[in-house]
Formats: structure tokens, C-alpha cells, sequence
């Protein structure tokens, strides 16, 4: 009798609480897959999102977070594929879910994965060291034209988001730097505070504790608006007083790396319902607040059709450098 | 049947001379020249590939020499026993690779220790099934429970409600 | 205040009941993850970082890095016991480690492995106290060309000097150097060498490789001799672990020696792996006695342990003054110090003393935590020798055949641990060295990495590698260790006929 009556209860409590999906549940422990190695920013990106979830209770089965970070990222998106239609595994990545492919022949596609959100807007900004001649972005361009192919770029990896960035720059001034790539973003931190290179275009997060100790500065930031306020972290520089490029004279509107969570495709819309709904109580989570605070990344919550969209402008847009710098791959 | 020296040493120098082929093949398709800028991504691949069929031809060519100098009583290099049990390990190795593949690890793990406990080890078959049943709880312990990390599963564990 | 000072207040910090209890804790997690081949270090660490956001970033920093030092202790445990190395960094203890053992000296090998572990420990850390600021500045100096050199000299120091045939060798190390170049390649963004395979886009695992080279192989080698270990697993006495202990005043030299190579490592990213080959490759030219190292020399325990351990804590230094990691596990513990709000960079010395130097000081005591801890289990892993094969046989083989799996999840891997078993028997048949091939494929990608880059640098001329003092004194060490032992043997040979006649 009291049994039932706390079924019941339960019951309706379940039915009041998440009256938008309450037709599909998962059933099975679920498989968080991470196209990076573990401690990249797809990691703690994924890691954290797992906390957030175990700690605010909002999924009730455990989860276990493997990394499959091979080949770029294309591990785990060869994985998705392989696993089309499970409805438990999750898998965590950036734009590289749809970059990839252009790029390099691979045994998936951009459709054998199914968007479910972008939680975050990781920026991208110019460094240089900080006893370097330039001051603004258009300095450093105009330096280059006069001299070209001799100011070096570090960045992480090869026609990744750090090159297709620098390629941008170069096809939008005509400038022409060298680009080095590197393993990682703190490796190529490490190689601008050293000097061996004159600059990169590291994330916010890769950067910080070399801005802070002041051996290297930022120039200008690649968004449509300058940052959230901060509190000043290189004398009385904080993250909102970087100008935006647009505002140094350097046409590019923005440039930014989205945080995504894909589905295998072919799962049952009810089930796409029900991840959306967690990620977005995921991503009002204190928890969720801390984290972009701490790695200094844009909020961004995207859904359904804005993301589509979102991803849709933002292919067009890399695969038309792509083209430009004969990279695409047929 | 046993195996001379000859045999092997003549066996594996072929079969790395061959990865070396293979290894050019690859990089010839990448490329292996020089840009202005530093070698392309095969040019490593291409090169490590040379000095590999170089080295294989080498060794080739080493044990002919000593194949010839040698005289008849030469000491098998596997005798036909050794050769008996090598043969039975692998195949039991490749048995326990293949039904871990179809039905998961416990499962394969299990039924491995169980056989090689009863019929090798001459334990009693109850005795044997528990220590393979035990070995793979252990895993399940230690793996899926201590540490969180899923092994390969076959058909069997979902009935169980394990997934 | 002066670095002692913030020492002492760091002890302050780390010796709280709470604290003591997650190092013992840490440590016996990493004993189990190091001792399981395959789940190491960076993975347990990994697994561990969700249970750390409810800690402070001190109490999480102690516990994770007291799982690494466990990891790094517990990888030793079965390349001495098994031939598995537990650990990359185990693989050249596999070397002596394992033949000793097999005499029936697993206590003392064991023994050997901890403290020298344990002294490496400690000589890293007291370097970190005392030169923490000057060190990370020496690491700034590292560009591409740089890094190619210290890659260069690890490899000249194990190679310079060998026994087996030169083209045996050669094989061994270019198959290495072919097996690491599988996969994406960084500096141009191609897939190389994958043939259309999906499964080889992330590469071939070093550590699937080396479970079926050393585990696999080692029991092939040891079932045709019939189905038993070949060593005699001697009892366990509590006195041969004093007596051990006793004998190691003999090795200072080596002991010394290792432990400035893993600094040295340690700092410059090379990492406790190629710190383990070269220190391991310095001691067999250094020794008198280099031929017998393979056999069961104390010093072949010794040097790499030594090296290993005290690359493994400098690691912890770069990491925290630079983020840069050079190890793996130094990797996803940053991901850590990230989650928890921690920039690492050179300000986290400045802006957070009570976390760096809270770590430091637990570095003392979760190390010597370390070395007891993985002493008591010394009676219970030498008990496993007793096992008949049978079980204890088809128990290895799961084992390895498991942990290659948890490296990727992949059971294309499980193939490939049969495979490389077979290849690693018939090298050790053929007196092929496997040595250059483990060491070719940890270094031989990035050594082309940081090749390609100094030639985008330097647009593809050569003299980048002697363009300034620092990285030209490396390079020609480097040389020097790769020529000299090879005149020296000439020399000999020369001189051999000559006192005949």
C-alpha cells in the first residue's frame, strides 16, 4: 500500500518535474566519447560537464568518459559512426566535427554525427611577446607585408583551427606570415614567451598564465564584441580591455570555436529532446558558470535550428579558406 | 619437423624487408621530396623504409653465408617439441583472441583460465571454472566498479544486466 | 621569504590527518593502476579528477600526484616479476630487473627497483625546492631545435653502444621509428601510413606494442621450455630487504648520475621514458662491467628507476611554472589545475604559494609513503611466483591482453598484442634488440616533429641546430656519445691484434 503510494508519488514528481521528456530515459550507463587526449580542452570541456550532471543529479545513470582523441579528433567520430543509432553515447568536440572532413580523407562524415547543442564559444586572440614592436594587429600585418613570410606563427596543430585562423588573416590583408605548428596550445604559450616564435593565436584559457606573469600580451580579440568584464590581470588589463580585431582595422568580423555535443545519428528525436534539456540545465549549473569564468570562454547556449545554422555559416565560412590555401581534400 | 636457423632468421628478414616496401608504398603516396620549407610527410617514412630493406637484405644475406659455412650437425633451432608447444600456446592465444572479440572479455577471459587451469594445469573442472569465474569478477571489480572504465562485452552480459 | 621558509610552511600545510590519508590513498590506487599494464598513470589520474571537484585544489593536487608517484612505483613491480612493464617508464627496468628476478632474486631486485625509485624521488624534488624559479627560466630557453637535440642525445646515449649486430639493430629501430609515424603527423596535418585502415588513425599505441613485445613474448619464450617459470621464486625474507638496502651506498655513483639525467630530463620536456633509456644506456658504457648489463645487473635496476622517478617529479615543474607538460600524466593533471581554477604559469608560484608549495612538500612525504607501502607488497607480488604456471600463465595473458585494451578501447589492439607477442619471441630468438625499437617509437615522432619545425624555422637549413650555445653544446654531447664508444671499441680491436702478434 505505502509502496504504491510512493510510487506514485514518484511518479508524478518525475512527470511533473520533466514533463518534456519524460518518454525517453536512458537506460544503460552512458559513454561520454572525447575527441582529445585526456587534460585537452575537450576533456575538461567533457569532464566537467560530468561533474555537473553527477553533482546536480540531472542524469541518473553513471557515466564514464572515454577519450578517443587519435587522428585530430576522427577517432571518436569514426566511433559515432560505428555506434550509429545508440542513443548512450554522447560524444564531445568543436567544430572539428565538421572541419575534419574537409580536410583529410576520412571513412565518416559531418551527417554520420547528430548536433545536440554548443555550450560554450571558445575565443580566439593575437599574442606577441611582450618586448615586441607591435602594438596593434594592423602593425604586425603591416610588418609583414614589408617583410613577407618571415614574422612565425605558432599553433596547435596542422590545418586546425590555429592555421585556418592565420590563413584568414593572410587572405583577408594579403599579408604573409610562416606558421609552425605545434603539439598543444600551453606548448605553443611556452614557445611565444621564449621567443622562439613572434606570435600566436592561442585561446584565452592556453595564455593566461603567461599574460599574467607579463611575458607575453594580447593584441586583439576575434569576436563581434569585446569580452566579458574581468577583474585586471596584467596591471590594469582585463579580459575586456583587449580592442576586438574589427576595431584595429582587421576585417574580420569573428572567429570563434564552438564546445559541442554530438549524437550517433539516426537516434529517435525524443531522444535528442531529453539530451537538450539536460545539457541545458548543465549549462545554468553553477558549476557550468564557474568553468567559463575560469577558462575565460563566451556563454553561448545553442539548440535545434540556431545551431544548425550556427554550424552551417561557420563550415561555409572555413571551407571557403580551405579552398583558398588548397587544402580540401577531394 | 623442426625449424633451422636458416629458416627463421631467412623468415623474418623477408617478412621486415616486406614492412619496408610496405612503408614506401605509404610515403610515396604522401611524397617524400624536400619543399623550401623542410620535408614533406613522407620524406621520413621513405627513408627509414630504405635503410629497413637494406638492413633485411643485410641479415638475408648473413644467414645464407652462415647457412653455407655451416656445417650438418647443426643444433636445431626448434626442436619439434618446442616447436609443439610454441604451436599450441599460439593457437590457444588465438582462440581466446577471437571468442573475446565475439563474446566479450570476462567471458573469453573465463572460459581461457577455466580450459588452460583443467587442461593443462590437471585441476578438477569445478576447481577450474572457479578460478576462471573468479579471475574475471575480479576484473569486472576492478575495472567496471574501482575504476569506471566499460571492457569489451558480448551477448551474455546484457542478460545479466550488465552493460 | 626564502624557498626554505615557504618549504616549512608548506609541511604545515601538507601533514593533516585529511592529507596523510589521500597520499595513502592516492598511492595504493596508483599501485594497482601501475601494476595493471596498460592502465596507467594518466589514465588513473584521469578517472580521478571528477572525485577531486569536491576537494580543495591542495587536497586534489595530493592526491593525484601521491597516484602518479603509486603508478610510477607499481609499473616496476611487474617489469621485474613478468617482463610487463606496468609503466612506459618501466620498460628499460625490464632489462635487468627481470633477469635478476629469474636468478631468484626477485626480493632483491624489487628491492633495488623501490629505493632507487624512491632516492630518484627525493633528488628531484630537492631540486625543484631549491631551484623552482631558475629552472623554469633554463626551460623557456627550449625552442624546436632544441628540443630535437635533447630528443638526439637520448637516443645517442642508449645507442652509442651495443652488442648485437648493427643491422639487427638497425631493423629494430627503423621498424620503431615506421610503427610511431602511423597516424595523424602534427606539423603537416597528413594521415600517414594507415592504408585506408580506420583503426590506425590514432596510431599504434606504444604501450600495445610493448605488452605484446615483453608480456606476450615472454611467455611464448617461457612456455617453450616447457609450461613453467624459469626462475625459482625464492622465499621471502624480510632480512634480504635490509641486506638490499645495505648494498646501495655501492651504486652512489650511478645513483648520482641517473638522478641528474632525469632532472635534466625532467626539466627539458624529454620525460621519465626517454630519461629511463638514456640513463640506463649511460650506465652500461660507465660500467666496467657493461657487457654483463642485460644479465641481472644491480646497476640496470638502479639506473633507470633512479632516472625515471626523478624525471617524473622535475616533470611536476614545468608543468606547474610553464604549463607544459612533459608527461603524459603532467598533462591530465593540468587539466585538473585548469578545472579547478589554477592558471599554471609562472605567476602560480607568486599568486598561489600554499598550493605549489603544499604539493612540494607532500612530493617529500607521499614519496617515502611511496617506498613503504610498495615494500610491504614486495612478499605478496614475489608470492605470486609460486603460482603454478597454468594459472598464473593464462592470468598474464588476460591481463595483458585487458590492459591493451583499456589503452584505446579498441580491439583492433587485441590483434595487435597477439602480433607484436610473436615478433617480440622471435627478435629475443634471433638476438634482434627490442631496446631501440620501444625507444624509437617513444621519441622517433616527436624527434621528427621538432626536426620538421626547426627546418620551418630555419627554412630548411641545418645550421639551426647549431645556431646558438645552448643547443649546439647539446648536440654535440649528443654526437660525441654516439661516436666515442665506437672509436673506443675500434681502438680496442685495433689494439687487441697487435698484443697478440
Amino acid at each position: 500500500m505505502t509502496n504504491i503510494k510512493t510510487g506514485l508519488l514518484a511518479a508524478t514528481a518525475v512527470l511533473l518535474a520533466a514533463p518534456a521528456f519524460a518518454e525517453w530515459a536512458p537506460e544503460r550507463p552512458l559513454e561520454f566519447i572525447v575527441a582529445s587526449g585526456a587534460g585537452g580542452g575537450t576533456d575538461n570541456f567533457a569532464r566537467t560537464i560530468q561533474a555537473a550532471i553527477t553533482r546536480g543529479d540531472v542524469i541518473e545513470q553513471p557515466i564514464v568518459v572515454l577519450n578517443k582523441g587519435g587522428g585530430s579528433g576522427a577517432e571518436a567520430f569514426l566511433y559515432a559512426k560505428q555506434n550509429a543509432e545508440n542513443p548512450h553515447k554522447l560524444i564531445f568536440g568543436t567544430n572539428n566535427v565538421y572541419l575534419l572532413p574537409h580536410v583529410a580523407k576520412l571513412a565518416y562524415e559531418a551527417k554520420d554525427l547528430q548536433p545536440v547543442a554548443a555550450l560554450a564559444l571558445d575565443e580566439f586572440l593575437i599574442w606577441v611577446k611582450a618586448d615586441s614592436p607591435y602594438q596593434t594587429a594592423m602593425d604586425m600585418i603591416e610588418a609583414a607585408k614589408a617583410a613577407p613570410g618571415t614574422i612565425v606563427f605558432g599553433g596547435s596543430q596542422s590545418k586546425d583551427t590555429d592555421e585556418t585562423l592565420v590563413a584568414l588573416i593572410e587572405q583577408t590583408t594579403g599579408a604573409e606570415f610562416k606558421y609552425v605548428p605545434f603539439n598543444g596550445g600551453g606548448e605553443v604559450g611556452v614557445q611565444l614567451a621564449g621567443g622562439h616564435v613572434a606570435a600566436n593565436v592561442n585561446n584565452p584559457n592556453e595564455n593566461l598564465g603567461q599574460w599574467q606573469a607579463g611575458a607575453i600580451r594580447p593584441l586583439c580579440v576575434f569576436a563581434p564584441q569585446r569580452m566579458a568584464e574581468s577583474a585586471p590581470i596584467q596591471g590594469e588589463m582585463g579580459w575586456h580591455d583587449i580592442p576586438t580585431c574589427k576595431e584595429q582595422g582587421l576585417d574580420i568580423e569573428s572567429y570563434q570555436m564552438p564546445r559541442t555535443v554530438w549524437l550517433p545519428a539516426g537516434t529517435p528525436p525524443e531522444v535528442l529532446a531529453y539530451y537538450e534539456a539536460a545539457l541545458q540545465k548543465v549549462s545554468e549549473s553553477q558549476e557550468w558558470q564557474d568553468y567559463l569564468t575560469k577558462t575565460s570562454q563566451s556563454a553561448a547556449f545553442l539548440t535545434g535550428d540556431a545551431l544548425a545554422s550556427f554550424i552551417a555559416k561557420s563550415e561555409g565560412d572555413t571551407v571557403k579558406v580551405f579552398e583558398a590555401e588548397g587544402w580540401s581534400a577531394k | 619437423m623442426t625449424v633451422r636457423r636458416f629458416h627463421a632468421e631467412a623468415a623474418t628478414a623477408a617478412a621486415t624487408g616486406i614492412l619496408g616496401l610496405i612503408a614506401i608504398y605509404g610515403a610515396a603516396e604522401l611524397g617524400f621530396g624536400w619543399e623550401d620549407h623542410g620535408p614533406q610527410a613522407g620524406y621520413f617514412p621513405f627513408y627509414v623504409g630504405l635503410l629497413l630493406i637494406g638492413a633485411s637484405l643485410w641479415n638475408l644475406i648473413r644467414a645464407f653465408v652462415a647457412y653455407r659455412a655451416a656445417t650438418a650437425e647443426e643444433e636445431p633451432f626448434l626442436p619439434r617439441e618446442q616447436l609443439m608447444r610454441i604451436c599450441k600456446f599460439s593457437a590457444a592465444l588465438l582462440i581466446f583472441v577471437a571468442a573475446t572479440l565475439m563474446l566479450g572479455i570476462y567471458v573469453g577471459t573465463a572460459g581461457y583460465i577455466t580450459w588452460s587451469a583443467w587442461r593443462q594445469g590437471g585441476y578438477r573442472l569445478p576447481v577450474s571454472l572457479g578460478i576462471g569465474l573468479g579471475f574475471s569478477v575480479a576484473l569486472y571489480l576492478i575495472f567496471e566498479t574501482l575504476f569506471r572504465i566499460p571492457l569489451l562485452k558480448g551477448p551474455i552480459e546484457p542478460l545479466l544486466g550488465i552493460y | 621569504m626564502g624557498n626554505f621558509d615557504l618549504l616549512m610552511t608548506g609541511f604545515g600545510i601538507a601533514i593533516t590527518p585529511m592529507h596523510l590519508m589521500l597520499m595513502v590513498c592516492g598511492v595504493l590506487m596508483g599501485l594497482v593502476v601501475g601494476v595493471l599494464p596498460g592502465l596507467g598513470a594518466p589514465n588513473g589520474v584521469s578517472l580521478l579528477i571528477p572525485l577531486t571537484f569536491t576537494l580543495d585544489p591542495t587536497s586534489a593536487i595530493i592526491l593525484l600526484s601521491s597516484m602518479y608517484w603509486g603508478a610510477l612505483f607499481g609499473g616496476s613491480t611487474t617489469s621485474i616479476l613478468f617482463n610487463i612493464p606496468g609503466e612506459p617508464s618501466s620498460v628499460a627496468t625490464t632489462f635487468d630487473g627481470y633477469p635478476m628476478a629469474q636468478s631468484g632474486q626477485s626480493t632483491r631486485a624489487l628491492t633495488l627497483a623501490f629505493m632507487s625509485a624512491g632516492i630518484g624521488a627525493l633528488m628531484g624534488v630537492i631540486v625543484i625546492t631549491l631551484l623552482a624559479g631558475w629552472a623554469s627560466n633554463f626551460a623557456l630557453r627550449f625552442g624546436a631545435p632544441e628540443y630535437f637535440a635533447v630528443y638526439f642525445l637520448a637516443f645517442a646515449a642508449f645507442i652509442g653502444m651495443g652488442s648485437a649486430s648493427p643491422a639487427k639493430t638497425m631493423v629494430s629501430l627503423t621498424v620503431g621509428l615506421l610503427l610511431a609515424s602511423v597516424g595523424m603527423d602534427t606539423v603537416t596535418g597528413e594521415i600517414r601510413l594507415t592504408y585506408g585502415f580506420s583503426e590506425l588513425l590514432g596510431g599504434i599505441s606504444f604501450l600495445v606494442v610493448v605488452i605484446g613485445l615483453f608480456g606476450i613474448g615472454e611467455l611464448l619464450a617461457t612456455v617453450q621450455e616447457g609450461l613453467r617459470f624459469r626462475g625459482v621464486a625464492s622465499r621471502i625474507h624480510l632480512r634480504d630487504v635490509f641486506r638490499t638496502i645495505a648494498e646501495l651506498p655501492r651504486y652512489w655513483a650511478t645513483t648520482l648520475r641517473s638522478g641528474l639525467i632525469g632532472i635534466w630530463m625532467g626539466i627539458t620536456p624529454g620525460g621519465p621514458t626517454a630519461a629511463s633509456f638514456m640513463s640506463y644506456g649511460i650506465a652500461r658504457q660507465a660500467s666496467r662491467k657493461g657487457a654483463a648489463f642485460g644479465t641481472g645487473r644491480p646497476e640496470g635496476i638502479v639506473a633507470p628507476e633512479t632516472a625515471d622517478h626523478s624525471a617524473g617529479t622535475c616533470a611536476m615543474l614545468p608543468m606547474l611554472a610553464l604549463g607544459v607538460p612533459s608527461s603524459a600524466t603532467a598533462a591530465v593533471m593540468m587539466g585538473g589545475l585548469m578545472i579547478w581554477g589554477l592558471t599554471p604559469g609562472p605567476m602560480l608560484f607568486a599568486t598561489k604559494p600554499d598550493f605549489v608549495w603544499g604539493l612540494i612538500a607532500s612530493m617529500y612525504i607521499s614519496n617515502i609513503v611511496g617506498v613503504i607501502l610498495v615494500l610491504a607488497t614486495v612478499p605478496l607480488f614475489a608470492a605470486m611466483l609460486r603460482i603454478p604456471f597454468a594459472i598464473i600463465g593464462p592470468m598474464i595473458v588476460a591481463i595483458c591482453f585487458v590492459g591493451a585494451y583499456t589503452v584505446g578501447s579498441s580491439t583492433f589492439d587485441l590483434w595487435l598484442v597477439l602480433l607484436f607477442g610473436l615478433v617480440g619471441y622471435l627478435f629475443n630468438k634471433l638476438d634482434y634488440p627490442l631496446a631501440p625499437l620501444v625507444l624509437a617509437m617513444v621519441l622517433g615522432h616527436k624527434a621528427e616533429n621538432a626536426f620538421h619545425q626547426s627546418m620551418l624555422l630555419s627554412d630548411g637549413s641545418l645550421g639551426i641546430f647549431f645556431a646558438n650555445p645552448l643547443v649546439s653544446s647539446i648536440m654535440v654531447v649528443g654526437l660525441a656519445l654516439l661516436i666515442v664508444p665506437k672509436l673506443l671499441q675500434l681502438g680496442a680491436r685495433l689494439r687487441r691484434p697487435a698484443t697478440v702478434e
